[in-house]
């Protein structure tokens, strides 16, 4: 057991079920989308993108190009979620979560490919 | 590919380096804006006022670089600042630990040799010509860099001593000459010099180890079958493998060729003038004659120079005497009249028989004692012819104030020797020609000492090799695919007048297999001809003005102007015109 292959998990898979759980819910209602959710996705997303660097195997440059969309996609979601409560102050109506949550949903596909890839190479080193 | 490999691999150190600091930088800044979003702000209406995550990380943005603009957006309670105090430190010191990581990395010597290695191959990239790759930067180096810089070419330079690759960076060389520190012999090294690009013409093995000079051009064997090898080489055995890799490879011995030239100037006294007047020696002039005289003569240390120099004297049967400190070997059979053992002093001198003697050549490898050896012999004979071996370039002031006849630096005969392997190579079957021992050779020498004079005289002269293609006469090679003949005196003649001609001397041309020496003006210049001419610097750009420019071309080939507006060509061609008269406005045929 490598420790370090533990903790690239740990995040990847982590990314992906919090990303889940965020997008969990009625896809235009506030109520089923926490912001410190939102926040949490995003910080798991960094750390495992940061994990990714200095890899200069070919999945390795694939696993970091998936964390960069999933990044991108989050930090589109956050950044609209900001604008429209602090400085339009139009707030949470159902068309601006909607298409947060559907950022969001972006970000999970990205995810879910990096853990898929994750889990291809696990395999394929063990055979 | 090689290349390609390289540039990621120093962008991945930086990210493979950075990671730790920057997950630190991330954590942090987690932890610090939940904090603040979850710790109860100040009571305002019997209401407890709580941070939104945008404001946390407002505040964290300020206060983690220190620039601290206050509590935003209401004033903090007190709870609220117990916790920015704690992350102002903790944020601050993560900060500093991640530049503090950058500037190690920055410091860290592979990092250095990474990206030192990185700029060098993109800078080889981008020499949009044709360049020659140096591996040595020594005396020799950069005599040779020098020389390829006044003729506008680029060359890359390989050196394992860093000194010199900074002193090369300081040079204001005409054109790029990327530089790296590094060993020529790693094959790493010569691909990121660009040994495969297509713009590579010849390596160039010049450091002062002879078995990596061997190295290297094998090598570039094997790296590049099409690339030229020239090597500097004064061990047989070594000589012997050169010449067993193929293709194209030039070895030079700086004795062998000072030698050569020596005995071009015995029988041919013109030679040595116009030899030294090429290479722009200091002070050659073109009728400074200089001729060894006959009678007996005195060679000190009998090393390789003493060696090859003792060949050519008794080659033309003259006596000589030699003094150096070790006994005489005789495995080979050479001629020598006395052989005295010792080191040259006014004691051994006079064994030598310095009075009677003609000539005297100080040989040895140790340059003080070269000249130390000039002055006993002036003491004991003012006559004498003198020949001196200058072996450190910074000597240079002493050996030119003590008036010698002939100065011989090995490194710059090497280099000199290299850079017209390079600019001219047709230069060779030139100087064969006219020192070959036939009649009537002699007269054309000096006729061609004659023309120089006359047409550069005491300009510097420029040795030219240009080929008819596409790149290098456009004009030319047009007008000779529409099927005209092209005569060599007509190119000639001068663009801005052409009753006058230019100032040059067209010395070989190639064409095909065959080399013309001395191409009379009615020769007929042909497509893929090579052409090598010594000319000022103004008469080559006028030259290459004729062979690109087609207006030029016409003018000078006919006499006449050539219209620009197709109009009017189309004018003249109808009334069986071909161009404009000069000086007159009108047409004629």
């Amino acid at each position: 057991m490598n420790f370090e292959k533990v903790v690239f998990g740990f995040f990847v898979v982590l990314a992906l079920t919090l990303n889940f759980g965020f997008f969990l819910g009625e896809l235009d209602n506030p109520a089923h989308h926490s912001v410190f959710e939102l926040f949490a996705v995003i910080i798991v997303n960094f750390i495992a993108t940061v994990l990714k660097f200095g890899d200069r195997s070919q999945i390795g440059a694939v696993l970091l190009a998936t964390s960069l969309v999933a990044d991108l996609q989050l930090v589109a979601a956050a950044t609209y979620w900001t604008v429209v409560v602090h400085v339009t102050e139009t707030g949470l109506t159902p068309e601006v979560m909607a298409s947060i949550v559907s950022f969001t949903g972006g970000a999970l596909i990205a995810n879910i490919i990096s853990a898929v890839i994750l889990v291809a190479e696990t395999l394929m080193s063990r055979l | 590919m090689a290349d390609v490999v390289d540039i990621s691999r120093v962008s991945f150190i930086v990210m493979r380096e950075m990671r730790t600091p920057i997950i630190a930088l991330i954590v942090v800044y987690a932890i610090s804006i939940l904090g603040m979003v979850f710790i109860p702000g100040p009571v305002i209406d019997g209401k407890t006022q709580y941070m939104s995550i945008f404001h946390a990380f407002y505040f964290m943005t300020y206060t983690a670089t220190t620039t601290g603009f206050g509590e935003i957006p209401i004033p903090f309670s007190d709870a609220q600042r117990f916790w920015a105090i704690a992350c102002l430190y903790v944020s601050v010191i993560t900060w500093l630990y991640a530049i503090g990581s950058i500037i190690h990395l920055m410091q860290n010597p592979f990092f250095i040799r990474a990206l030192a290695e990185w700029r060098f191959s993109r800078q080889v990239r981008k020499i949009p010509g044709p360049f020659f790759i140096i591996c040595g930067f020594g005396d020799t180096g950069s005599v040779l860099t020098r020389g390829l810089s006044d003729y506008g070419k680029s060359a890359v330079i390989i050196d394992i001593d860093e000194e010199r690759i900074k002193a090369l960076q300081l040079r204001n060389y005409t054109v790029s000459m990327p530089g790296l520190c590094a060993d020529a012999g790693v094959p790493k090294h010569l691909l990121e010099a660009g040994i495969r690009s297509r713009h590579c013409k010849a390596v160039v093995a010049i450091t002062n180890n002879e078995e990596s000079n061997l190295k290297i051009s094998a090598l570039a064997r094997a790296l590049n079958k099409n690339v030229g090898i020239i090597t500097m080489s004064k061990v047989d055995v070594f000589e012997e493998t050169l010449v067993t890799l193929g293709g194209e490879v030039h070895i030079v011995d700086p004795f062998k060729t000072y030698a050569k030239v020596l005995a071009a100037a015995m029988h041919n006294p013109g030679f040595y003038a116009l030899n030294n007047w090429l290479v722009r020696d200091r002070g050659a002039r073109l009728d400074k004659y200089v001729k060894p005289p006959q009678g007996t003569w005195i060679i000190c240390g009998y090393g390789r120079m003493g060696h090859e120099v003792n060949r050519v004297l008794t080659k033309y049967n003259m006596r000589t005497s030699i003094i150096d400190p070790d006994p005489k070997n005789t495995t080979k059979n050479e001629y020598i009249e006395h052989y005295i053992v010792g080191r040259t002093t006014a004691k051994t001198l006079s064994q030598a028989g310095i009075e009677n003697s003609v000539g005297i050549i100080a040989a040895t490898d140790d340059d003080g004692h070269n000249l130390g050896i000039l002055l006993n012999a002036r003491y004991f004979n003012k006559n004498l012819f003198t020949i001196v071996r200058q072996n450190r370039h910074h000597n240079a002031v002493a050996f030119n104030a003590s008036n010698v006849d002939m100065i011989m630096q090995p490194s710059l005969v090497t280099a000199r020797k290299i850079l017209f392997l390079l600019i001219a190579p047709l230069l060779k079957k030139f100087f064969g020609y006219l020192l070959a021992d036939k009649p009537g050779r002699e007269a054309e020498m000096k006729q061609v000492i004659r023309l120089l004079r006359e047409r550069i005289g005491k300009r510097n002269p420029h040795l030219i090799t240009i080929e008819v293609d596409e790149e290098q006469s456009s004009a030319l090679l047009k007008r000779l695919r529409s099927g005209k003949t092209v005569r060599l005196g007509d190119l000639q003649r001068d663009p801005r007048d052409r009753e006058k001609r230019l100032d040059m001397v067209v010395f070989v041309i190639k064409q095909g297999d065959q080399e013309y020496i001395l191409p009379k003006d009615d020769f007929k210049v042909k497509e893929g001809d090579q052409i090598l001419f010594c000319s000022t610097r103004l008469a080559h750009r006028l030259f290459n003005a004729t062979l690109n420019n087609e207006y030029n071309l016409f003018y000078v080939l006919e006499g006449k102007y050539l219209p620009r507006s197709s109009l009017i060509r189309w004018w003249l061609a109808k009334r069986g015109k071909k161009g404009l008269v000069p000086g007159k406005f009108k047409a004629e045929a």
